[in-house]
Formats: structure tokens, sequence, C-alpha cells
């Protein structure tokens, strides 16, 4: 356990600018943009779509029930406000996989690594470790954060012109039971995100250079040739499912929410989402329910029976990868 | 004491090529091996095959553990340093012992900070702005500091200075070595290590050529600065070659008897660097 955590600080060490600087730097930015609107826009108004009418920033007045109505909605929905960390995240995760088995090769550093008592098995795990929990939860506490900062902002400007939502919101329930089914969705993330990462480290772990092309161009290019096959010789693959099922779970799961490709659990939210204007929580609660269902689907579980056999083929070539 | 490592009938092959050929030998515990041979003569497999970072056919055992197997558990007890360039470019100083110390069971973070006080290395300097010969300071630290059975060493002075070379291993032998340690080095630069080695193996075409101890050496080989007058006779005991220095002929003789070599010229102990080129003669034709 101690010599996870050492590797977990190495992990740290070595990527501190993309999986650290870069997120906070992000944060900061989408704070600062919006306080410049904020005090730039002073005079601007905004307005936010309720079931009873819209409600707009240059109004004074408004009821105790729209009041409540526009607190609930940014209750559970503020953590939207953080999608571009989510997409950064998406990305920094991406890459992070793909560089870090090659990148020790690459720097010939490995030797260095090998000459130490630790496990090839510790150190691929804490590399999965990193990209499917670490980062992943990092990110959301810094999403929720700023999102939490972003909508004080604007509830500050609506302040100036009318009602101070501030301590209704952040007294409300609400606020924190958002927050926490967020994080809770976590483990989903991680089922689902499997696949990449271990497809990424495993390949990683094996190409020799250009890690990128092997990664990304290996799946699109078998998938064109498989088209290919189909149109000239009458293939009867369904090149459709192929991308469905197998390439974008192999490159894009990574990607915060991306279960939500799978039909059966998206169908659901749409629903809920047509009927947000009645009630703008059930959308949200729709949104949660449904991830949770991913768990339920034999899709995400096959995915993690192939991420984890990736991840032992990663170890398994570690192991006995013979550097010239 | 048992032997430390036991090499029998080693074999690797890369391709068509073959890298150790059969190869035998044995390392007692608290020498220090010299293991020499030309370039492409099977060093650096037979080192990798002890640190079981390549597979190979045959018996081979590294503290009472099979490499291929127990790689895991036999790092606690061997140390190497495989080549100057290899730790990581982000590393700093304090990390790195930070590092070490948190994931080596016999790492002794006192002598490791006592070591780099004497450098010019600081806690926050990263290794990609360190020069050559830090690193191997830093590198020799973080190793010297581990309290391990076996230390191997592949060509660790490569692309030194002649004042970092001296200095490490003279660290090496003041600091580090005692009995309970066995070091095995590989190096093109003979001349500077033969004074430390205890034992030597001559290594070509993937077999082992000689193993004998310094003192053997010593008994066995002989070299003589034959006077002209002598030279028929001197020839006529098979030298193993000869060369001419100063218009004298120098002789190097293998299992002569010194009392019969004492009449022909000057005596003297052959360089390790002069027995290797006579014994590896013909490995490059």
């Amino acid at each position: 356990m101690k010599t996870m955590q050492w590797l977990i600080r190495r992990e740290y060490w070595e990527n501190k600018g993309s999986l650290v600087v870069v997120p906070l730097v992000l944060a900061a930015l989408m704070v600062l943009f919006t306080a410049v609107m904020a005090v730039k826009g002073q005079n601007a108004t905004f307005t936010i779509n309720t079931p009873d009418g819209a409600v707009s920033s240059a109004d004074v007045l408004m009821g105790a029930r729209q009041q409540r109505v526009v607190t609930d909605v940014m209750a559970t929905a503020y953590p939207l406000v953080a999608a571009p960390l989510y997409v950064a995240m998406a990305f920094s995760v991406f890459f992070y996989c793909m560089g870090s088995l090659y990148g020790e090769r690459r720097d010939r550093s490995l030797l260095f690594w090998k000459s130490l008592p630790v496990s090839d098995t510790a150190t691929v795990l804490s590399k999965a470790a990193l990209a499917l929990l670490l980062i992943p939860l990092g990110t959301l506490v810094l999403g929720l954060a700023t999102a939490i900062v972003i909508t004080m902002i604007g509830l500050g400007v609506l302040a100036m012109n009318g009602p101070n939502l501030v301590p209704q919101l952040l007294g409300s329930g609400q606020l924190w039971l958002t927050a926490v089914k967020l994080v809770s969705l976590l483990p989903v993330y991680m089922l689902w995100a499997l696949p990449t990462v271990g497809w990424l480290l495993m390949v990683s772990s094996w190409a020799r250079s250009k890690v990128f092309l092997w990664a990304v161009g290996a799946p699109l290019i078998t998938a064109a040739l498989l088209a290919w096959a189909n149109k000239m010789g009458g293939l009867a693959i369904d090149v459709e499912w192929l991308f469905q099922n197998v390439i974008s779970r192999l490159l894009i799961s990574v990607v915060p929410g991306s279960w939500f490709t799978v039909e059966s659990l998206h169908v659901a939210v749409e629903n809920a989402g047509r009927a947000s204007g009645r009630d703008p929580t059930g959308a949200l609660d729709a949104i949660y329910m449904q991830s949770w269902a991913a768990l339920g689907t034999v899709h995400l579980w096959l995915g993690v029976l192939a991420g984890a056999a990736m991840i032992g083929v990663a170890i398994w070539m570690r192991q006995r990868r013979e550097e010239t | 004491m048992s032997a430390v490592i036991t090499a029998r009938g080693l074999t690797k092959r890369y391709g068509k090529r073959t890298a150790l050929d059969g190869t035998s030998f044995e390392i007692q515990p608290g020498r220090i091996v010299g293991l020499i041979g030309p370039n492409g003569s099977g060093k650096t497999t037979t080192l990798k095959a002890i640190l079981g970072l390549c597979r190979f056919d045959g018996e081979l055992s590294v503290l009472g553990m099979d490499p291929r197997k127990q790689r895991d558990a036999l790092m606690n007890d061997v140390c190497f340093i495989a080549d100057v360039a290899i730790l990581p470019r982000w590393l700093k100083v304090k990390d790195a012992i930070d590092f070490v110390a948190g994931v080596h069971p016999r790492f002794d973070r006192d002598k490791a900070e006592r070591y780099l006080a004497n450098t010019k290395l600081t806690p926050n300097l990263r290794v990609k702005s360190m020069s050559k010969g830090m690193i191997v300071q830093l590198h020799l630290a973080l190793v010297m500091a581990i309290d391990a059975k076996l230390l191997v060493l592949d060509e660790p002075t490569l692309g030194l200075d002649i004042m970092y070379r001296k200095q490490f291993y003279q660290h090496l032998l003041e600091d580090y070595f005692d009995e309970n340690k066995t070091i095995v080095i590989t190096t093109h630069q003979i001349e500077e290590v033969e004074h430390i080695l205890t034992d030597l193996l001559f290594i070509r075409d993937g077999r082992i050529t000689l193993a004998a101890s310094m003192d053997e050496i010593g008994e066995r080989y002989t070299e003589v600065m034959v006077e002209p007058q002598q030279a028929a006779a001197a020839n006529a005991l098979q030298p193993m070659t000869q060369r001419t220095v100063f218009g004298k002929s120098i002789m190097l003789f293998d299992g002569v008897p010194r009392q019969q070599l004492q009449n022909l010229g000057e005596l003297r102990t052959p360089s390790v660097a002069d027995l290797f080129v006579a014994s590896m003669k013909g490995s490059y034709e």
C-alpha cells in the first residue's frame, strides 16, 4: 500500500503540468471570464425560463414561488456549468494513459524503475488508478467548486437587480445533494472508462513508436477496411455496430457520460428532458438514475472484462518486454 | 558461503545471432568481478539475464532465486546502474530520495543525503538541468544508500570525464563495498577498474573464456621484456602474443613458470588490458 502511494506520487510529479496545472488554469479562466462578464455587463439582462414564465434579471420582482423554482433549477443544474473541465479531463486521461508506459521506455527511465523492488503489476495499476479514480475525482471536486463559484457570481448579478437568492441556494439541501449524487456516479465512470484506459495502457506498453497512430489509427483503419470489405466482398459485417460497441469503447469511453450512447439509457433521459419544462429537476434525476442503470447492461460489463484483460496484457508486456 | 550467482549453460538468441552460447560461471560473495569482453560478446545480455530483464534458456541462480520467476523479490537485494542516462528528466533530487526511501526497504536516507552533501546537487534540482556527471552522482547516491547484496554496473561511467570516473570508483570502494557485498562491473575502460577488481571474467562470443581471481592471474600470466639475444629461446616457449616497444620484444606467457622466464629478460605481471587484448586476438576477424 505504501508502495502504491509512492507510485501515485511519482505519477503526480511527472504529470503535474497536464493533470493539475491545466485544469486549475482552465477553472480560473472560467471564473475570471464570468466575473468580467458580470462586471462589464452590469446593464445586460439575462433571462431564466421557468414553468411560471420567464424571469429576467431586468425584473426586480420575483414571487416567492418563482424564487424557489429558480433556486431549485440552479441547485440541480449548476454542475453543467463546469462542462469544459469534464471535456478537458477526457483529453487528459486519454493522453495520460497513452503516454504513460511508452514514455518510460522512450526516456529509458524504465530501467531505473525496474531496478527498484516495485512489481510491474503495482506500477501499471498505479497508472490505471490515476486515470480511473484520482483524475476523475479531482476533476469532479474542482468542477463542482468552479460551478458553485460561477453560479454565485450569476446570482450576485441577479441580486443587484432583484432578489438575493444566494442564501436560499446555499441553504437548499438540493445543492449539496446534487454534488453527492454526481460524486456517486464515479464508480459508473470507472467501470465504463475501463476498456478505453485498458486499451491505451496496452498500446502504450506495446507500441515501439507512434503510439497515437496505433491507439487511434489501428481501430479506425480496421473499421475502414471492414467497411471496404463489406462493399467489395459483400461481407455481412455490421460496421455501425462495430463502431458503437467496440471502437467507440476503445477510444471515447473516457468521456464522462458517454454511456448515454447506449440506446436503452438515453431514451429515458430524452423523455425526461422533454418534460423538463414542467419538472426541471426530473431531467437531472433521470440522468442519475439512467447512469446507475448502465451497471445493469451487459454492454458495460463486457467492456469491464475487456478492459481488465487489456490491463493484464499491459502488465505482462512490461514484465516480458526486452529493451535492446 | 555459497555462490551469489551460479550460471549453467545460459543460452540466448536474438533472431539468428547467438548472444549467449552456453555461458557458465560462478560468482562468490564479497568479490568485485569485472565481466569483460569486446562489443557484442554477450556482456550486457549476461547482466540482463542476472537482473531478470530478459528471457533465456539454461540454469541461473542469483542469491538463490531464479531471476525469471522471482524478479520482484530479487530486486530487494540487487541493485543496478544500467547506463548513465536513465534517470527521468523530470525527477527532482529530493523526490528521487523520497521515492526510493518510500519503496525500498533497505534504503538508508541519511547515507544518501550525506553523500549528496559533498556534491553540487541541491534538493530542488531536476535531472534535466544536471550534467551527465551530476546525474551519475545522484544515481550513485541512491544506489550506495541501498544495502543490497549484489550491485550490477553496466558501463556506469560511460561518457563521464576522468574526474567523475575516478570519484565514482573511489566512492564505490570506500563507502559502499564490504565483504557482504558483491559487485559485478562491465566496462571498456579496463585500466580504470583493474586495480579494484578481485576477479576477472572474460567473455567472447557468448562464452566465458577466462574466469580467475586477480591473484591467480598474477601467477598464471607473465609478461617478459625479452632481451634481443633471447628472442629465439623465448619464442620456443610459445608466447600468447608479442609486441615491440622501443626495439624490445614484450611477450606474454600463459602458464610458464617464472623461474623459466627470468633469464629471458625483465618480468612483470601483465595489465588486464594487455591480457584482454591478447586473449581476444582475432575476435573481430
